[in-house]
């Protein structure tokens, strides 16, 4: 009796908590909860409705659930009003427990104040002429939400009502041959995520790809479809032992599996030898000392582009030489007065000396070898 | 009268490695009482130079940084006023000295480059209303350096005429730059001794108008003056278009001074078409005015000196 009486105070109280009104400064909301105590994993609806109820001034609202680990949730609609001063918005949630136990689920509720000539302004005007909204932001503690969660059944790994199919191609192959294998579970409820749907026993190799999933969330949870493409792989013939997914239903309260029974695989095998291509079968490796000549070569190219260079660079001093402007004119010089007339008219602190024989020789009684003073000048150029 | 130069120019060596043709061109400067103009960049041993030849000579020496905030009075000097005897004192400027060197003269501006050149020629200086002669002998040896033309106020031709050389410093040779490093590092410059005293200067001086120079060689001297007038005159076709102005009178003058101080430098009583060649690039380079075609092409005044030596026949 006294158990009964518990029961029925907690139940009230939660139907009192899933249906509540709060009076703000200017503003009045109302939380619904469809589902105040729920299983893990189990689909909850939440509904906030805002009500303005200060109209003298333009208000404007952000809201959020805040993240947390306890639970998971997905934000399926808002509604608004479209009159400034009278706002009424009203937001969907579906909210997924993750523990048992009470938890809370906190919110962020945001009131933005502004006016109306704010507003206009910033609405207004050209793309270039766009002026940020102006408002004055009250953070509204809202009260958590508590739900007390119930666990689910020892073992289950779904929550929801789900149907399994499986799809195996063939179940012969050759060694090593992929056996392709595809998991299919479909149904309405928590999203039928399985971490390793293939037992553990067997030493075939695994070939798994991440499953594909497919849900959309509605008002009445979430419809999903998780696809698991696998490959199996082995040398020898094996059994793949069954598969055992404990699934529980929320709704009916009632718990079930969905099972892929054992499947065997006849796997045929390969003689290697007969792989051998015995008809074009290169022949054994022999020495080879192409590489030699390969690299004798490359010797060959390196020195005589080497050689090249150098001789270039012996050659550059010459040829600067022989296409110095005096040359030319040293060259042509027939007599010494001539040969003079160059040396002072150009660079004369190199051809001293052979000026010097030349004054000696013009205008004192030296004598000279003009060839081999015109040799000397010419010896002198760079 | 040689053994003396030599003795000169060995005492100086002593502290300049190398520069040979600032040594002598400061030489011919002081010989012939003419103003030596030296381009080249920093560091090629201007103010050594020039102290060591006023220790060699004995004379006084003093050092001008030309910068664009110096005045004219901070080189020639200024009255003075003095508040406890209500006088006016005269102060002398650095101007006062044997040899000046005024380091990069292009800095300063005009009114003071014009105070300098003026003093250069006219070897006197008026403070207020007192006018006093500088003592003999007075030699100015203005820089320029040819990089960092920004912010330079550049001499005018009228002015760089009253120079009677321009010499390019050119760097050291390796073996010289070696020589140089180590005695640095050693602190090896020899200290430069008085060899030769003014009245020496002086005679040296006297012995410089004995130099016999042919009268060919004055008219050949004329020939190339002329020639930087008048290139077509003398078959210059080539190098007519790239000159605007030729060579003034002074030119003639001093290039007739230097070649007789070039020839008394190398020993010889008597000048040769040699010692013409030796001095006429650093006597004409600064002179002759270039036409904007040829500073365009980027002509050089020594090519058009070369062309007209290579084209008059010497004597």
């Amino acid at each position: 009796m006294k158990n009964n009486l518990g029961k029925r105070s907690l139940h009230l109280f939660f139907f009192l908590l899933s249906f509540l009104t709060l009076q703000a400064e200017d503003f009045t909301y109302t939380f619904k909860v469809d589902q105040p105590n729920p299983y893990v994993k189990e689909p909850i609806l939440l509904t906030l409705d805002l009500n303005q109820t200060n109209h003298d001034v333009v208000m404007l609202f952000s809201f959020d659930i805040n993240p947390s680990e306890d639970y998971t949730f997905q934000r399926l609609d808002i509604q608004k009003t479209e009159s400034y001063h009278d706002a009424k918005i009203h937001y969907v949630y579906l909210i997924y427990p993750l523990k048992s136990g009470d938890i809370h689920i906190t919110f962020d509720l945001i009131k933005k104040v502004t006016t109306d000539e704010s507003l206009a302004y910033s609405f207004s005007g050209d793309r270039d002429n766009v002026k940020k909204l102006v408002t004055t932001d009250t953070q509204i503690d809202l009260p958590p939400l508590q739900l007390r969660v119930k666990p689910l059944p020892e073992g289950t790994v779904l929550v929801g009502d789900f149907a399994l199919t499986y799809d195996i191609k063939k179940h012969q192959a050759k060694a090593y041959e992929p056996l392709p294998f595809q998991v299919n579970i479909k149904g309405k409820g928590y999203p039928p995520l399985v971490e390793t749907l293939l037992p553990k026993e067997g030493n075939f190799t695994r070939f798994t790809e991440k499953p594909i999933v497919k849900s959309v969330a509605t008002q009445r949870g979430t419809q999903s479809t998780v696809t698991y493409p696998m490959a199996l792989s082995y040398s020898q013939s094996f059994t793949l032992s069954p598969i055992v997914l404990k699934a529980f239903d929320p709704k009916t309260e009632k718990s079930y599996t969905l099972d892929i029974p054992s499947q065997h695989f006849e796997i045929e095998q390969v003689d290697t030898h007969r792989l051998v291509d015995t008809v074009d079968a290169p022949d054994s490796v022999k020495e080879d000392w192409s590489w030699l000549s390969t690299l004798l070569g490359y010797i060959v190219a390196f020195f005589a582009g080497y050689i090249t260079a150098l001789s270039w660079k012996w050659g550059k001093k010459k040829r600067q030489k022989e296409n110095h402007p005096l040359i030319q004119k040293i060259r042509n010089c027939k007599d010494e007065k001539a040969l003079l007339q160059v040396l002072i008219a150009a660079d004369n602190t190199h051809f001293t000396s052979s000026i010097e024989k030349l004054e000696s020789s013009l205008y004192g009684n030296g004598k000279i070898n003009f060839n081999k003073v015109k040799q000397d000048s010419l010896e002198k150029i760079i | 009268m040689n053994e003396q130069i030599n003795t000169l120019k060995k005492e100086i060596s002593k502290a300049v490695i190398g520069q040979e043709a600032m040594v002598e061109g400061l030489l011919i400067g002081l010989l012939c009482d003419g103003h030596i103009l030296v381009e080249g960049v920093p560091g090629l041993a201007k103010t050594t130079t020039i102290n060591a030849l006023s220790r060699a000579l004995g004379l006084d020496s003093k050092r001008i940084q030309f910068t664009p905030d110096l005045l004219p009075s901070d080189i020639i000097g200024a009255q003075i006023y003095n508040p406890q005897d209500h006088s006016f004192s005269i102060k002398k400027g650095p101007l006062f000295t044997h040899l000046l060197l005024a380091d990069e003269i292009n800095r300063a501006p005009a009114k003071v480059q014009s105070a300098l050149l003026e003093v250069m020629q006219e070897r006197q200086v008026t403070i207020a209303e007192e006018t006093f002669k500088l003592e003999r002998p007075f030699l100015v040896m203005a820089t320029q350096n040819p990089i960092e033309q920004e912010g330079v106020y550049a001499l005018p031709e009228a002015q760089l005429d009253r120079f009677m050389m321009k010499i390019v410093v050119q760097h050291n040779s390796e073996a010289q730059e070696l020589e140089i490093m180590r005695k640095a590092a050693s602190k090896g410059f020899g200290e430069v001794q008085t060899v030769l005293s003014i009245e020496d200067l002086f005679a040296l001086q006297e012995e410089l108008g004995k130099i016999h120079i042919d009268e060919e060689l004055e008219h050949y001297m004329v020939q190339i003056i002329t020639a930087t007038r008048e290139p077509l005159r003398f078959g210059l076709e080539e190098i007519a278009e790239n000159i605007m102005f030729g060579a003034s009178p002074r030119a003639s003058i001093d290039l007739y001074k230097a070649a007789k101080a070039k020839a008394f430098l190398r020993g010889n009583d008597f000048v040769t078409p040699a010692d013409i060649g030796y001095v006429i690039h650093n006597v004409l380079r600064h002179r002759i005015v270039l036409s904007y075609e040829a500073r365009a092409k980027g002509i050089h005044t020594d090519e058009i000196i070369s062309a007209i030596i290579e084209t008059l026949p010497i004597p």
